[in-house]
């Protein structure tokens, strides 16, 4: 069953496993404290694993191997090809910041990403249960590892530490969940999971039950409330690159798996699973938006402003079957989709910023240490600007496109109780507003408290330049990408 | 590329290479280029004018062309008469911000200049577009640079006012936008305005759309009650701010509801005209006495905006041509008179550096041609014949009274409050004695402060003399829009 | 001569002087660099109001001879769901009697001010003024519509505004322009509405229009009441014409007015803005006509105003102000006369006044110049030696005043009061005898003021505070007076003739010819006032002979006699009347508590308000409890919500239990 095609279908993955490794005892030759061979290196591999699964996604193709555990689909691909991007720019943005917190003398940090990549990839590509686990665990193990990479550092150890056991009991959740699952349907491929599941044979308050765990681990994964809770402080704690990492492209994956498990394992029980969700969304739009106002620390408040746009997500998702019509289900994931992407990208500029003002000894997260940043360098305060309007929501912005598409997929059914909620997400991010806005505010109101001028190599004042601009050209031209997530979605429900 | 296009893009292009280049090394330069910038964004407005076809009220000028094929959103542009001269009257302030701003704005030259020009290009995009969601981004993103140009250039208490003014206006907006997706889906996948207009609501829904636009358009204009952030942002903004705030911003609301609540919604209209009314009237009435009382000459004329423009609102829901066309014609005069006045009290500011009537007095003994302007514009904010203040509201006044003597009634006290706090303020701030050393020492203004002032005066007179050219323009369209609105939508 | 009315013609006669005012105004002010001197500004100016005048007497002359009329317009204006709005002309004989008054009037008061500014900064400002004021009032009185009536009505009041205020470095001259200007917006609030009313159920604003229209009017009712339209129509213009014809209770800026320069208080003040109410209302005849409720109106309204303001003349001491307020009691007279119906009476009375009121005002200036700008009759006396012209003619003007046969304002006056007795309305008794009453008055406060000034001891080196209007006293107190240069005699001289002789030549064809045909409608049913007037009248001779017989006149000589005495025979007697009669005499020294009523309630009340909606309504309520209140429960709500994150593992491991817990419960087993 195991036949060379299976190969061909993964060797992006195993190409990035090996590369893995091969960085991994090239880099015990490297000396130089900042490892710019292994930076380059890592940087080369991820461009080529990018490029071919840009290529894989362009053929619109769907492949499945090893007996169908792994899935290799367009909307797959491309969610592992923006993952992979968003690691090399996380790794461009952070090599510095990394490097003056002597987090290079060995490369860890560039071999442990990798191989959270590779967790990714088979969450990503996984269609089947102990897959999906197997995937999960390699990206959190290697996180749990790069978040305490800074063993000296009091803070980095409390939130590893909490993140660790957390997470655990998340894992445990869900493992649990599927193991009812397994027990109710008899498979751990979830095809066979949703045959049985439509076959109707199976008790349906067994499958709840297991559902109902399945929800929470993925809630932690993707942080949601009552789920949420190891974000904050881990986005506080870790190193800022750290907390990208974990904060940038596994909500990738993590969106993927929800569609995986969710979608194509359980949509008959849509219904249970969109309740759940709803409540889930409430929650987090009303406490990640009403938290966010108290912060002083903007890792801390973007810690807080992810918890409530991931309840946007969340509102795409529950809004796909509309009681039993699953015509328009693909508006909705879509929707979510384009939401998961366009954040991602919106969060690697506002960390790259952070990193970027971040000095040798000086963490520069507190929001006052933005003081008239404006005056010091109108690029980056730019950037960040274009940042916060867009996690505000304000056209042009990319973010509102992404708000656009999730509203009007929960407003589809137009009832009452769909655009109740409707007018309770954008209310809330109406509350939301203020703190983008104060941030904007101490950057271009306020007095600069230091006049020290901003410094940063051509690559990052390149990419980041670039993040930012996209932020603002994929707001005024978002048809292509929007396209490009309905039609994986599309071709992912229908295969 | 069509001639809405250009004067689209025209202001925002010239402001992106400020942002971009600009340095405060070479500020003159940058000042210069601004300039440049904002007169050949008015020069591709003027061919607007010269072939405008005034016998037709449909759209002219069009240009479509897909933008999010997954929404069926479109890139349509289109004027008719109605918004023909806010398309001007855009291009047109603009220039006079510009001058003005010239010496008085000397930190980050040219984020100001660039904010402003961006600032203009996005409004003139408002009145043109001819599609739900175009509009909707265009009149959102209006929000970002006045919220800087406030914040960065404002006076003391202006961070209160920048947050007050986005997140109020932003409470509206977002109300909006739920509405617009409603329509959407409500029209199997459009957001073209036309097809909404033609689009039968049931009666509830209309309710619910309605106020949704109002909330959105309320805030903007402002109306009575929503009306209060404007006086504290008119008081913190810089002269230029406050000039295009009153001038345009606030006529975005009031084009809103031409656009969308009188024809997407029109038994609601009329079923909730009453309460339009009784708003704008108590625009009129009770701001008017709280325009009385002020101290600070922005704070008044705020106010005395606030006021103006209940009478746009009364005029557009009294429902006949008179009304709203003098409502329009309201915005248009209003624009020019109130950007004079703010732009008056700012050079008087950027002398004294205080906008307290009490710190003035005795300004015409020192000041004996600005005075003479201040006179002007004073007098045309009272409403005047003559002068543009006057047009707009004697017909919206006339309206009124057709409709009903007592609403006329009530409106024509305007005559008496509009008097009263004008003249109270032109009493005390330029006639009289010299009251200190301060006003003594007063410089009258200099060439470039007299041209812009000039621009201005030269536009309300002939508005107040000969306002035929304006009123032809939007006869028809008008008449069309009146037409439509009488037409029940109820399926 | 041109025998028939080419509209060039007509539309030079109020752009004559709109040239001269911005010539003046512009360029021979501060604003305009001062580029062109004195002589330049004010031969300008004078000249173009000298081309107005003779165009006016061209016209009128048409307008007489061959009874040539005009009707046309100029420009659209705007055209807005089928209302025309309209700049154009309507001459017949009113219009052109008007257009030559106001622009005869106004040249004298050209020239008369070469003279009286001559010490002014402002003179070239002065002269762009009034040419300004020329030319509104000449398109007031020239319109043909309701809008350019508007027009013109309003930019009267604005140079009034400017001219009342001309001194502005004096704070009573500031409050008394705005208060005037307040006052004026109080009345056309009024007037708007009854022009919004006649537009809407007409559907026009021209006037031939609108009065083709009026029959339909006649018998609706204002919806929503049981009031007839046609009197709520009449009664706001009428309210409109009260406030710019200074009708009681909006008289009261009228007397605050006079701070400004002498000249426009003749021409202003006296002459002709002020009676721009009497010439509405008469343009308006036949929509008054319709409506009894309203002519009763005015009929109360001018009475009040003739007796009651003529008694607050006897105590004034500032000789303007005595001027004044018999300008108030005459406009008085004027406005019974309309509510008689005797329209034509009204402005033939409008035109004798216009005459000798502007020569009393001049008078007065030129007296005022003579003793060195004092203004107090009771420091003057006996001035008839040093300035005799000054003397003759005052003392014409006031004999025409009083109603002296044979002089013009006998004429219109005692037809006045014929008119009214004859009128058969309810209100008309008490306007008869206020009017007759008003005689006596008059007569009284006219020679009161007299006397003082040309007659008696000489006083003016005796005043104890000599006070300086507006401090340009280039020669000290203690002079002797002199009389004034001739550019002030001569058109004192000027307004002196008509004085005499214009209501002796012209009551003829104005009262009982055909000079008002098609310009003045009465409903001969109804109203008989004229007719009867008509009946009894066999030339102005045997009128005047008649006069002589009549109560009126007696009335007039009582009042001349007691003056006599009392400031001739026996000066100290006034002194123990105002004793014995304190009270009243504190009642007419506040003018009957008007201006303390305004002041004192009805400003505060409107700041009161204003300050109650502002604090309260604005800043507490909307700002204090809706905006900032709900924004501070949402920082509330936050605050708590953050308290949630303890930073305590536990905590964080039982939320996420809890959290299954309750999807548990609700899920599996509640469902």
């Amino acid at each position: 069953m195991i036949d060379k095609l299976s190969f061909v279908t993964v060797y992006p993955e195993v190409i990035l496993l090996v590369m893995a490794c091969v960085i991994a005892l090239f880099d015990l030759a490297v000396k130089s404290s900042g490892r710019t061979a292994t930076y380059i290196l890592t940087l080369l591999t991820l461009a080529v694993v990018a490029w071919m699964q840009a290529s894989d996604a362009s053929t619109g193709q769907t492949h499945y191997a090893f007996g169908k555990m792994v899935v290799s689909d367009p909307m797959g691909n491309w969610l592992k090809c923006f993952a992979t991007l968003a690691l090399m720019v996380t790794l461009v943005y952070g090599r510095a910041y990394a490097a003056a917190r002597d987090m290079l003398r060995g490369g860890e940090l560039f071999i442990l990403s990798l191989f959270a990549l590779l967790g990714m990839f088979v969450m990503i590509s996984g269609s089947n249960f102990l897959v999906i686990y197997m995937g999960i665990e390699l990206l959190t193990l290697s996180s749990y590892a790069m978040v305490a990479l800074r063993r000296d550092h009091a803070a980095s150890i409390e939130a590893a530490m909490k993140y660790f056991v957390l997470g655990a009991l998340a894992s445990g959740f869900l493992l649990y969940g599927m193991s009812m699952l397994y027990g109710a349907t008899g498979s751990l491929d979830l095809q066979e999971v949703l045959k049985a599941i439509q076959s109707g044979q199976v008790k349906h308050q067994v499958l709840v039950f297991g559902l109902v765990f399945i929800v929470a681990g993925l809630a932690f994964k993707l942080g949601v409330v009552p789920f949420h809770m190891w974000i904050p402080d881990v986005y506080q704690g870790a190193p800022t690159v750290v907390a990208l990492m974990v904060g940038g492209a596994p909500k990738l994956a993590a969106f993927a798996v929800v569609m995986r498990l969710l979608v194509e394992g359980m949509l008959p029980l849509a219904l249970d699973w969109q309740q759940m969700l709803t409540l889930l969304a409430i929650g987090s739009l009303a406490v990640g938006n009403l938290a966010a106002i108290a912060q002083t620390n903007l890792k801390r408040m973007l810690a807080f402003s992810t918890i409530s746009h991931m309840g946007f997500v969340l509102v795409g998702l529950l809004s796909g079957v509309v009681n039993t019509d699953t015509s328009a289900v693909g508006n909705g994931y879509s929707s979510s989709m384009f939401y998961v992407v366009t954040y991602v990208l919106t969060t690697l500029a506002s960390f790259g910023v952070i990193l970027l003002l971040s000095r040798e000894g000086f963490e520069s997260e507190e929001i006052a240490d933005f003081a008239g940043l404006n005056q010091r360098s109108p690029l980056y305060a730019g950037v960040m600007a274009l940042c916060m309007f867009s996690l505000a929501g304000i056209p042009p912005m990319v973010g509102f496109y992404a708000k656009l598409a999730v509203l009007q997929a929960l407003i589809a059914p137009g009832d009452a109780w769909h655009i109740g909620l409707a007018v309770y997400a954008v209310m809330m991010s109406l509350i939301g507003a203020f703190y983008y806005l104060r941030v904007v505010k101490v950057m271009y109101f306020d007095a600069p408290v230091s006049s020290a001028c901003v410094t940063a190599g051509m690559d990052v004042r390149a990419v980041l330049s670039l993040n930012g601009a996209l932020l603002l050209l994929v707001g005024l031209l978002p048809g292509g990408l929007m396209a490009l997530c309905a039609d994986a979605i599309v071709k992912m429900l229908a295969s | 590329m069509g001639l809405l296009s250009l004067a689209i893009w025209t202001p925002v292009l010239f402001g992106v290479v400020l942002l971009a280049l600009g340095r405060d090394d070479q500020a003159q330069a940058v000042r210069w280029i601004a300039l440049i910038g904002a007169v050949v964004s008015l020069l591709v407005t003027v061919p607007l004018y010269t072939q405008f076809d005034v016998s037709t009220a449909a759209m002219q000028f069009t240009e479509l062309s897909p933008w999010i094929e997954r929404f069926h959103v479109n890139y349509h542009l289109g004027i008719d008469g109605i918004s023909l001269w806010f398309v001007l009257l855009t291009a047109f302030i603009n220039v006079v911000v510009v001058i003005a701003g010239w010496e008085v704005i000397t930190s980050r030259v040219n984020q100001y200049m660039g904010a402003f020009l961006i600032l203009s290009g996005l409004m003139i995009g408002v009145f043109c577009a001819l599609d739900g969601m175009l509009f909707y981004v265009f009149f959102e993103a209006t929000l970002i640079p006045m919220y800087l140009i406030i914040g960065v250039w404002g006076g003391p208490n202006k961070i209160y006012a920048a947050f007050k003014f986005f997140l109020y206006t932003l409470l509206g907006s977002l109300l909006m936008l739920v509405a617009l997706i409603y329509l959407y889906l409500a029209s199997n996948g459009s957001f073209d305005l036309v097809v909404w207009q033609k689009m039968p609501l049931a009666a509830n829904v209309q309710s619910l759309l309605f106020f949704a636009f109002l909330a959105a358009f309320a805030v903007k204009v402002p109306m009575w009650p929503v009306h209060t952030w404007l006086p504290d942002v008119h008081v913190e903004a810089p002269t230029g701010g406050s000039a295009v705030l009153a001038a345009i911003m606030l006529k975005l609301g009031a084009y809103g509801f031409l656009r969308f609540s009188l024809p997407i919604t029109p038994d609601a209209s009329h079923e909730w005209a009453g309460l339009m009314i009784g708003l704008s009237l108590a625009a009129v009435i009770y701001v008017g006495l709280v325009t009385m009382v002020q101290k600070d000459m922005k704070k008044l004329v705020a106010y005395s905006s606030v006021a103006h423009m209940g009478f746009v609102t009364l005029g557009f829901f009294i429902f006949n041509s008179l009304g709203v066309a003098g409502g329009i014609v309201q915005m248009i005069s209003h624009g020019f008179v109130s950007a004079a006045m703010f732009l008056a009290i700012g050079v008087l500011y950027d002398r004294m550096h205080s906008r307290e009537i009490a710190s003035y007095g005795g300004v015409v003994n020192t000041m004996p041609k600005f005075a003479a302007f201040a006179m002007l514009f004073a007098m045309a904010n009272c409403g005047l014949p003559g002068t543009a203040g006057f047009v707009g509201e004697w017909m919206v006044i006339l309206g009124a009274v057709k409709v009903n003597f007592w609403v006329g009634f009530a409106a024509a006290s305007a005559l008496i409050f509009g008097a009263a706090y004008t003249l109270w303020m032109v009493k005390r701030v330029y006639l009289g004695p010299v009251t200190n050393e301060k006003v003594k020492n007063l410089k009258d203004i200099n060439a470039r402060e007299f041209f812009f002032l000039s621009l201005l005066a030269i536009a309300v007179l002939y508005l107040g003399l000969y306002p035929k050219p304006f009123t032809d323009v939007m006869d028809v369209s008008v008449t069309e829009l009146l037409k439509h609105v009488a037409i029940s939508k109820l399926p | 001569m041109s025998q028939t009315l080419s509209t060039a013609m007509l539309l030079t006669v109020p752009m004559a002087p709109l040239v001269g005012a911005i010539g003046a105004g512009i360029l021979g002010t501060k604003f305009g660099g001062n580029v062109i001197g004195r002589a330049t500004s004010h031969s300008l100016a004078i000249l173009g109001v000298l081309i107005a005048f003779i165009l006016s007497a061209m016209t009128l002359q048409s307008v007489v001879v061959d009874g040539a009329r005009f009707n046309e317009t100029i420009y659209n204006w705007m055209v807005v769901g089928g209302l025309k709005m309209e700049i154009g002309f309507m001459v017949d004989g009113l219009t052109a009697m008007m257009m030559c008054v106001v622009s005869f009037v106004s040249l004298m008061v050209h020239i008369y001010t070469i003279g009286y500014m001559e010490e002014d900064d402002g003179y070239n400002r002065f002269f762009a003024y009034i040419s300004l004021f020329t030319f509104s009032m000449l398109m007031l009185v020239m319109s043909n519509n309701m809008l350019q009536l508007f027009f013109g009505w309003e930019a009267v009041g604005l140079v009034s505004y400017l001219l009342i205020g001309f001194w502005f470095n004096k704070p009573s001259a500031i409050f008394a322009n705005m208060k005037a200007f307040l006052v004026n917006r109080v009345g056309d609030f009024g007037f708007i509405l009854g022009i919004g009313l006649l537009a809407a159920y007409t559907g026009t604003l021209n006037y031939t229009e609108t009065f083709a229209k009026v029959g339909e009017l006649a018998s609706i009712t204002l919806p929503g009441t049981d009031w007839m339209l046609i009197s709520v129509i009449c009664i706001c213009l009428f309210i409109g014409a009260m406030g710019k014809s200074a009708q009681f209770p909006l008289h009261v800026w009228l007397p605050d007015s006079m701070e400004g320069p002498t000249p426009i208080s003749a021409l202003i003040h006296a002459a002709t803005m002020v009676t721009a109410g009497i010439f509405m209302v008469a343009r308006m005849s036949p929509l008054f006509e319709l409506s009894e409720t309203a002519l009763n109106f005015v009929l109360v309204i001018g009475g009040i105003t003739a007796l009651f303001m003529g008694f607050l003349g006897i105590i004034q001491n500032d000789i303007k102000r005595v001027v004044a307020y018999s300008t108030l009691s005459q406009l008085g007279y004027m406005t019974v006369a309309l509510g008689a119906s005797a329209y034509s009476v009204a402005v033939f009375h409008l035109m004798t006044h216009a005459f000798f009121k502007a020569l009393l005002f001049l008078a007065a200036g030129s007296v005022i110049m003579g003793v060195h700008h004092n203004q107090d009759i009771r420091w003057m006396g006996g001035l008839r030696k040093y300035m005799p012209i000054t003397w003759i003619t005052s003392l014409v003007g006031s004999l025409a005043l009083i109603g002296t046969p044979f002089f013009s304002g006998f004429y219109s006056k005692d037809s006045i009061i014929e008119a009214v007795h004859a009128s058969a309305l309810p209100a008309a008794g008490f306007a008869y005898f206020a009017v007759l009453a008003g005689v006596f008055v008059t007569a009284f406060y006219s020679f009161r003021l007299y006397f003082l000034v040309f007659h008696g001891k000489e006083r003016f080196d005796q005043n104890p505070d000599a006070h300086h209007g507006h401090g340009h006293d280039a020669h000290g107190g203690q002079h002797k007076p002199h009389e004034s240069p001739w550019v002030v005699t001569v058109p004192l001289v000027l307004l002196a003739i008509p004085s005499i002789l214009i209501g002796y030549m012209t009551i003829g064809p104005m009262l009982f010819g055909e000079f008002f045909n098609g310009s003045i409608f009465v409903n001969p049913e109804l109203h008989k006032a004229m007719e009867l007037l008509h009946e009894e009248f066999h030339g102005p001779v045997q009128m005047a002979l008649h006069g002589l017989t009549t109560a009126p006149f007696w009335l007039a000589l009582a009042g001349v006699a007691l003056s006599y005495y009392m400031y001739m025979v026996n000066p100290a007697l006034p002194a123990t009347i105002q004793r014995t009669f304190k009270p009243i005499h504190t009642l007419l020294e506040n003018k009957y508590y008007m201006d303390w009523f305004n002041e004192n309630i009805v400003a505060p009340t409107a700041r009161g308000l204003g300050v109650a909606l502002w604090k309260g309504g604005d800043q507490a309520v909307i700002d204090g409890a809706v905006v900032n209140g709900s924004w501070r429960i949402v920082g509330l709500i936050s605050g708590v919500v953050r308290k949630v994150q303890t930073g305590y593992l536990y905590d964080y491991a039982l939320t996420m239990v809890l959290g299954i817990f309750v999807l548990m419960t609700y899920f599996v087993w509640l469902k």
